[in-house]
Order: C-alpha cells, then structure tokens, then sequence
C-alpha cells in the first residue's frame, strides 16, 4: 500500500478504513507495520460517530467476542474484539458478516395468525394482527389445553401429572430468557415438555458427561489448544465449523516443534490440509477405534496404574439398546436391552471386555490402514505427549452418542491425560449457548436450573423453595423430549405447542413422517417466535416477530464455560420484541386459577387472583431491581426494551435468581459472578470462585474444590472418581443395503449456520453457497451417470430431495458415501434423513441412514 | 435474496495461515487477486493481508476464494468497515491539530483498541 501521509489536510476514509486493517491484522498477528500507528492515531477522530461496543457472536460455541459499531440506531461494522481471550482479535467468515443478519428484507415486524374471513383458522393466510389479538387466541388455546389437563390429572401425585402443552427452545436463547421459559413452563403451566434444540447436539455429550463426572461441561478450556503437544479430531470438521478455534490449532501445528494434529472422519474435509495423520473410517465404527485404543494401552501396559487407582471405577452398562425409534419399529423390538443402569466390574473384567478390539480387528472394521491406527494408539500411550481431542456432531450425533463420548473419556482416563494443561478430553459446542442456556438453566425435559433434575423430589423442593411455590408444583416426571415432541404433535398428545429460536421444521429428521403431519394436526395450535419467515414459522399457525441478538441485552455461555454478556445496542424493527418479553408478558394473561388446582393454590393462598406474573417475575426477587440507565465506562448510554417495559431490571432479577441455584443446592462447582461483573469483563469461566475464574476443573492448583494433596478430585461423583465405562461396537441403525446402497451425512458448511436463517440473508454468504450440493465420489456419480454438476436425486425410505453433484472441492467422500449439508430450505435434507436417537441422550444420528441416488431425468 | 449494492466500499484485513514451505506460493498467489494485498509474511506461516471489493467482486467473496488457494489452512479476518456513503463523505482531517497524532505510542494494539478499549 501507499505510505500514508500524516500532514495532508484531506485523508480519504477509504485510506483511513484500510490503514485500520492493516493494523488490526498485524496485531492479532503480534507484528507491527511501520507508518500504520501514527495514521490510525491521526484519524481517531473520524470514529466518533460509531459507538463501539463488544458483544459474544450470535453463531457457533466458540464464543468470538466482537465489537459491534454502531451508528445513527443501525449496527454499521463488527470486528474481532482484540482484548478477548477467546479470538484474540479474530473473526470468522461469518462474524464478519455479523452487522448484516438483522437487516434482512424480509424481517417480520409484525405478528401474523392464520386467518380465513377475519377468523383465526389452521387453514387461512396469515393475516397481520396486534401483540393483543396474537396474545389473545395463544390465552384461549392455552387454557382450554390445561383445562384438559387439570382434570386429566385429577388426585395424581407431582410425578404422574401429565400435560399437552409443549414448547421447543434454544441454545441461542439468552441465559434470562431460558430461564424465564424454563420457570414458565416447569413452574407456571406445570409441563416439562420443553426441550432446547440443543438436543439435537448437545444431548449426547451431557449423557457422557453426567455418566463418568456427575458434572456436565468440560473440565478444560481453549487454552488447551496453545497447551497441547498433540490434537485428535474424532468427528469435527473444525476448519469449518469453529474456524477461530482451527486457527489457533493451525498457529500451535505450525509453531511448536514436534506437534501433530490426526483426523479422523467419515470423508476428507479441509482439517485434512493440515493434519500429520488422516484417517477416513467406515461409519459407526469410531466405537471400534475408540476399544483398539483402550485395549493397546492396556495390553502395552501403557496405562497409568496409580491414576486408575485413586482416580476411577470401572463400570459396564446394558447392551443391545435399540434406537429410539417408535416402540413399534422393527428395530426396536429386536432389542434385548434398556437404558444405562451402570454396574461395577473390575480392571480386569474391563481388560477382557475389550480384549477382542485388536489392531486387525479395528483395520478391518473401519478401513483404516493399520499403520494411521499403530500411530494414533501410540501417541494416546506416549506418556510425554500432552493430548487434546476434539469432537462435535460425530459423536453427538450417533446412535451410541453417549457411548461414543465415553469411550474417549476411557482413553483419557486410562492413562492420566485430563483436568491438566494441554491434556483432555473437550466436547466442542455448535450453538452459542447450548452449555450457558440450554444446558445450564433447566430447559431440557429432564432437568432444572444448575444441574438439577425434575425426577429427584429433593431437587424439585429447592426449586420449590428458591421460586417460593407451592409443594408438588413441579411435576416430577420427564416430559418429551425433543423426537418425542414430533411424535407426539403427530398423536394428538401435545396440543398447544410454542418454538422460540430456532428452526426445527428444518432440523428435525423425517420431517414427512413425523414433524409435518404434528404440525399440520388440526388438533394442535402452533406457535412459533422467529425474526424470519423459517419454514418452522410458515408451517406454524401463528408467527410472532422477534428481536434478534444485540437488539435486546443478553448473555451467553459457550463451550469452555464461559459466560459472556452484552448490552442492547440498536432497537428492534417495527412491533418485534425479545423472546424475554415474550414469555414474560404472555405470563400476564394467565390467573393462577387457570392453570393450577385448588388443592394446589390452598397451599399459598397468597397467589390466589394472582396472574403467572405475579407469582414468577413479580415476586419480590426477581423485580427488586430497580429501573435504571445503562452505561458504559465510557460514558455511552443504551437502552434496554425489557426493563422499560416491566418497570424493573428482569435479565439482572433473573440471573440473580438463577444465582441461587449455584449458591443454595447440594451442588458445588457451579458458581458464576454477580450479574453486574460480566458487563465489564471478556467473559470467565464457572465455577468463578472469590471473582476468580476456573480454568481446569477437577485439578489441584486451578480448581478451588481440590484440595491440597489430593491432586485430582472429580467431585461431581460423590466418592471424587470418574468412572470408565465399557461398551462395544454396535452397528448403525440403518446401513446401506442391496437397493439404498449409499450411507448419507449431513452436516454444515463454513458460509452458513445451521438452518442458514440468518446467513443465508447475507448477500455475501448467499453468493458464496447458494444452494445446497451432494458431495460424492466420482466414481459414485459416474456409476450412476452423474457428472460434477448434474442434478441428482436423494432417495431414502422415507422421502427424497433433489440436489446438484459436486464431486470436488472441499469434501472429498470416500466410495460408499455422500454429504448434503442441511441449511437449504429449498432442498430440506431432512424429508431423507432418519429419527433413529442415542436412546440414552434422545439425540438424533444425522450422519447416517441409506439413500440411493438417481439422475433426474 | 437481496442483492448487495457494487457502489458500496468494504475492506477487511485477513490473517491467513499456510505451510511454511508453501508460503511463497500463496502470497504470489493471493497477490495476483486484485484488491488483495500482502502486507507482510512472518515466520511460521502468517500472512497479513487487506482485501478490498471492486464492481465485480466483494470482500465476501474473495475472502471464501482464499480456501481454494493451495497451501492456505486458514483465513481468520479482524477487521470490517462497509459504507455505502464512503465515496461522497470524504474525512476531516487537520494538521493544524497535533494534539490528535500520538506519534509516542509504540505498542500497535493501544492505538487500534483505545477508541475501543473498555477496562477489565
């Protein structure tokens, strides 16, 4: 670039904005370009009119922090946030795109409702109506469904109560508003058929977690990834999917002596450019690696005997599961076994359970040169090699998900490698809050706030006592998980039904078997909150416009467990309001007498005329913060929507009362800071203990609940041990046969977030990857006629999409296999893919069914 | 889907990894774009380099070409500015007012972050 000149009386912006760049970039590079500083510091004035402010990304768990400019009432820039220790500075293709996702021309601005003659009808056209007509038939829906169910539930006690009244969320949901909807619902309409979407991701990781540590989230942190000596990917295409991530395993591959990074997945993809040892297996039998692994450090006597001995217990858990498909599906009444019940067995009995999981063995399976498996097997048994392995939706999304996370753990376990700098297991996260909301507040079927669960009596009695209700509000029994929602929309079970942030229609597998005939039931009332036009909401009866990311205050908690806030930076369009607002204000038009027994309101006779209102945010904690003005250390003021509406601070009422669950219950390790510490800080990591955060838990030295001389404690457990678990291989639910001789696996690219709802808005992105293709091999295509760009035909049991073939570029998918990513809502992979679930975790495996392909004539 | 206006400037600084044998060969061809520019290459596999849009082109989609360049691992960006107003509002600046150039600091992250900086 040209020298820039200081004195010169006129600067062109563009100069200016480049300079900006230049600097940034070399920066987050740690180098210094003459002549830049001395521009930019000349120039600082031109920057008055942008605000800046750094908020969490909207996409992946990574958790990038950004700055956000903003400038007269629209967001104008974003940029990686140079103090935060997550990025450093960086910003992925689509955080860079950030300011663009909430200026797409279609934003709803107002709410619509089916209608036919100026009457709601399931079969009208939407139809613009006020908040209040829109509140108004949700009300009638809503009671009329617990008017059923109250007489349904006549003289049950709390853990047989049942309900039609279901609500799907997010793990993009702000921590206030997955509480708040967590509360409503557990508390306020005594259902606990609310699931996050994150039941499609996470599910199988929190299984894995809770089964070997009692504590859900990982122990270390993305400083593992400078710590490490070595990286093992297991199913995560990070290049792709947590760019910022890859690049700081790319800066320590390329800087570090002796660093090796192994890949493995079920086709090439681009973490292959970078990796030392890339091994393409045969689907499913990742189960089977995992054993060979365990078994080489067992039979090399490579394990590290006093770790096992202070530090684990072995246990084995039934085999033979099925695969959560409907009861009366064939496979499922094959199957010999149920559930997860551990029992305790010996080393030995865990040494014979594993013994057949041989190098040949393992070769054969998977179809992985027996060479790559010596390599991996080695440097998992070298003790001098500090190791992190990485995984997302390849072991979350299996059938044996639960497992799959457990057998890593085994590997980690056996030899020591865990809870130390560099060294450990870490289950990566695809949403930005599936661990701070999803996970961590309740909103999962089974779960309350922190951990807690719905089964356990003395767990809902501190719900109870912590959200002052009457004893037995809570029902005691799981409620449906997010499959199981479908299926029961389908059946009639549930009836009233509200999806907030996210886009299930086009996530959920067998989506013609299943999710379209549930929502289109004449039954059922739909109700979905979405800032677009999703196909979830044109499938929906009722379309509610909503406030989307830094149009409200919020907070998040990403995959190291950090938890991030931000401040409301520009206001909603037209009629749009927070999903907070939503559920807070909707709570407003239901007396306690609606929705509770009057056995049950005669224990707090208090309530009584009372609205959910009242009882749930009105309730003497949550409303004792006042109304006031939001700032910044610099001086700048914004608005907050929610407390200008509710006449009190509801997100600080909120996260103070979620507070109390860490503070209060049996459960340590948990603790977050003050509400008010997170606006001024990058995040930190729970458990923050005295203001200090946790970067490895479960370690002397890092983590305050370990005491001296105890080294490691994994207290999640009640006897401080971490238990390895023995499974075996078992075959995918559907393999390619005869006639669907093809495994189909579904996923992302790196343009496009999920459903691609926000990205797909963004010109840019649009461009890059306008439609979705199917990658597959050449002389897959070939085969069947097919050439680079042709139009295929995705045909499964259970529907079939069309698609153009791409037999290059990024994905390389071995003979036998092919790749559709799922953010196109023009060609909806998921008619194909099948609901078979982890019967543990409830998580769908959206990396394998059969298809057949055909050319489209 | 809506279209983005051409009219519109938008730069972004990228900082780009390869593999240190190939580092030559990506920044001649990452050069060879036009409205990309390598402004320094450092040990171990670090580009740093500006992308700018023209009528055929945004930063958008230069920036995903960059994956296809052999040898690049990965392309991470820092820094966004879009304005559609840029080629009419040209920047203020006047040199009779020193007290605006900090020629003193050294450290190029206070410079870039001080408008921005917020405490800990």
């Amino acid at each position: 670039m040209s020298q820039p000149e200081n004195n010169t009386s006129k600067m062109s912006r563009r100069d200016f904005v480049k300079t900006n760049a230049i600097a940034a970039t070399a920066t987050a590079a740690g180098i210094t370009i003459p002549g830049i500083k001395e521009t930019l510091a000349a120039s600082q004035a031109s920057s008055d009119k942008i605000r800046w402010d750094k908020a969490p990304c909207r996409f992946c768990g990574t958790g990038c922090s950004v700055l956000v400019g903003t400038q007269g009432g629209k967001i104008v820039a974003t940029q990686g946030d140079p103090d935060a220790p997550v990025n450093k500075g960086l910003n992925c293709i689509k955080g860079y795109f950030l300011s663009k996702i909430m200026y797409g021309k279609d934003r709803l601005t107002k709410p619509l409702l089916r209608k036919t003659n100026g009457q709601y009808d399931k079969e009208g056209e939407f139809t613009e109506v006020s908040w209040d007509e829109a509140f108004d038939i949700m009300a009638v829906k809503w009671k009329e469904a617990m008017k059923n169910d109250m007489a349904a539930n006549v003289g049950k006690p709390a853990d047989k109560l049942t309900s039609t009244v279901g609500m799907f969320g997010s793990g993009q949901w702000t921590i206030f508003e997955g509480y708040a909807a967590s509360k409503l619902m557990k508390a306020g309409f005594r259902s606990n058929h609310i699931d996050p979407n994150a039941r499609h991701c996470m599910a199988s990781a929190v299984g894995g977690f809770m089964r070997a540590f009692g504590s859900d989230e990982p122990m270390g942190c993305y400083d593992d990834l400078e710590h490490a000596d070595a990286f093992v990917l297991w199913g995560s295409n990070m290049a792709e999917m947590h760019p910022i991530l890859w690049t700081r395993i790319t800066d320590t591959r390329l800087t570090k002596p002796g660093c090796e990074v192994h890949v493995l997945s079920t086709f090439e993809h681009r973490c292959f450019d970078l990796g030392d040892n890339n091994m393409v297996f045969t689907p499913q039998t990742d189960l089977a690696i995992l054993n060979y692994i365990a078994n080489y450090i067992v039979q090399n006597k490579a394990y590290d005997e006093n770790f096992i001995n202070k530090h684990t217990n072995f246990k084995k858990t039934p085999t033979d599961i099925g695969y959560g498909l409907r009861p009366e599906h064939e496979l499922e009444k094959k199957k010999t076994g149920t559930g997860g019940k551990l029992s305790s067995i010996t080393f030995e009995e865990y040494a014979k359970s594993i013994k057949g999981y041989t190098l040949d063995y393992a070769h054969e399976i998977s179809g992985v040169p027996k060479a790559n498996l010596l390599r991996l097997a080695k440097l998992y048994a070298d003790p001098t090699k500090k190791i992190t392995s990485l995984w997302t939706m390849g072991f979350n999304q299996h059938t044996r998900g639960v497992w799959a996370n457990g057998l890593i753990y085994n590997v980690h376990l056996l030899t020591g490698k865990i809870s130390q700098p560099g060294n450990g297991p870490f289950s990566l996260t695809g949403q930005p809050s599936a661990c701070g909301t999803a996970r961590e507040v309740g909103t999962f079927s089974h779960r309350l706030p922190a951990d807690y669960v719905v089964k356990k009596k003395e767990h809902r009695d501190l719900a109870e006592k912590i959200w002052e209700l009457p004893e037995g509000t809570i029902p005691g029994k799981p409620g449906y998980h997010a499959v199981l929602q479908n299926r029961m929309l389908k059946d009639s079970k549930l009836n009233v039904y509200w999806v907030m942030c996210n886009n299930n229609v086009q996530a959920a597998a067998n989506l013609n078997e299943e999710t379209m005939p549930g929502y289109r039931n004449p039954d059922n009332f739909i109700v979905t909150s979405d800032p677009y036009p999703t196909v979830t909401a044109m499938a929906s009866d009722l379309i509610l416009p909503t406030a989307m990311w830094t149009e409200k205050e919020g907070a998040y908690g990403n995959a190291e467990r950090r938890t991030q806030f931000w401040r409301q930076q520009v206001n909603a369009p037209g009629e749009a309001k927070s999903d907070l607002w939503q559920l807070m204000e909707f709570s407003k038009r239901f007396k306690v007498e609606d929705v509770w027994p009057t056995d049950l309101i005669a224990k707090s006779p208090q309530y009584k005329g009372k609205t959910l209102f009242n009882v749930l945010f009105e309730n003497g904690f949550v409303n004792q913060f006042k109304q006031q003005v939001v700032t910044d250390d610099r001086g700048n003021t914004y608005a907050n929507d929610e407390m200008e509406a509710f006449g009190f601070y509801p997100q600080k009422g909120l996260f103070e009362e979620y507070r109390r669950f860490q503070q209060e219950g049996p459960k340590k390790g948990h603790e977050q800071a003050p509400f008010d510490t997170y606006h001024k800080v990058r995040g930190l990591r729970w458990p923050v203990i005295n203001g200090k955060e946790t970067l490895w838990r479960y370690a002397e030295g890092y983590d305050p609940y370990v005491k001296k001389g105890e080294g490691i404690r994994f207290y999640g457990n009640k006897d401080g041990r971490a238990n390895i678990i023995t499974a075996p291989y078992e075959a995918a639910a559907e393999s390619p046969d005869k006639e669907y001789d093809l495994w189909l696996s579904t996923g992302r690219v790196l343009e496009h977030w999920h459903s691609g709802s926000m990205t797909r808005r963004v010109p840019e992105l649009y461009r890059a990857f306008p439609d979705a293709v199917v990658f597959m091999h050449p002389d897959d295509a070939k085969k069947r006629g097919l050439r680079r760009g042709m139009t295929a035909k995705i045909i499964s049991r259970r529907g079939e999409v069309e698609c153009m073939v791409e037999t290059r570029g990024r994905n390389r998918p071995p003979v036998g296999l092919v790749f559709v990513p799922w953010f196109d809502a023009g060609r909806l992979i998921n008619k194909v893919t099948l609901d078979a679930t982890d019967p543990l975790s409830k998580e769908t495996d959206y990396k394998k069914c059969a298809i057949k392909i055909e050319k489209v004539a | 889907m809506s279209e983005c206006s051409v009219d519109e400037y938008n730069v972004c600084g990228v900082l780009v990894h390869a593999h240190n044998d190939q580092l030559d060969q990506v920044k001649k061809l990452l050069e060879q774009q036009d409205g990309v520019e390598v402004h320094a290459v450092t040990e171990n596999g670090r580009l740093i380099v500006t992308v700018e849009n023209n009528k055929r082109k945004t930063v958008g989609d230069r920036i995903m070409g960059f994956y296809e360049v052999p040898g690049v691992l990965s392309a991470a960006m820092i820094y966004q500015y879009s304005d559609n107003d840029l080629d009419v509002d040209e920047l203020e600046i006047d040199s009779a007012k020193p007290k605006n150039i900090k020629p003193n600091k050294t450290n190029p992250s206070e410079i870039e972050t001080s408008k921005v900086r917020m405490s800990a």
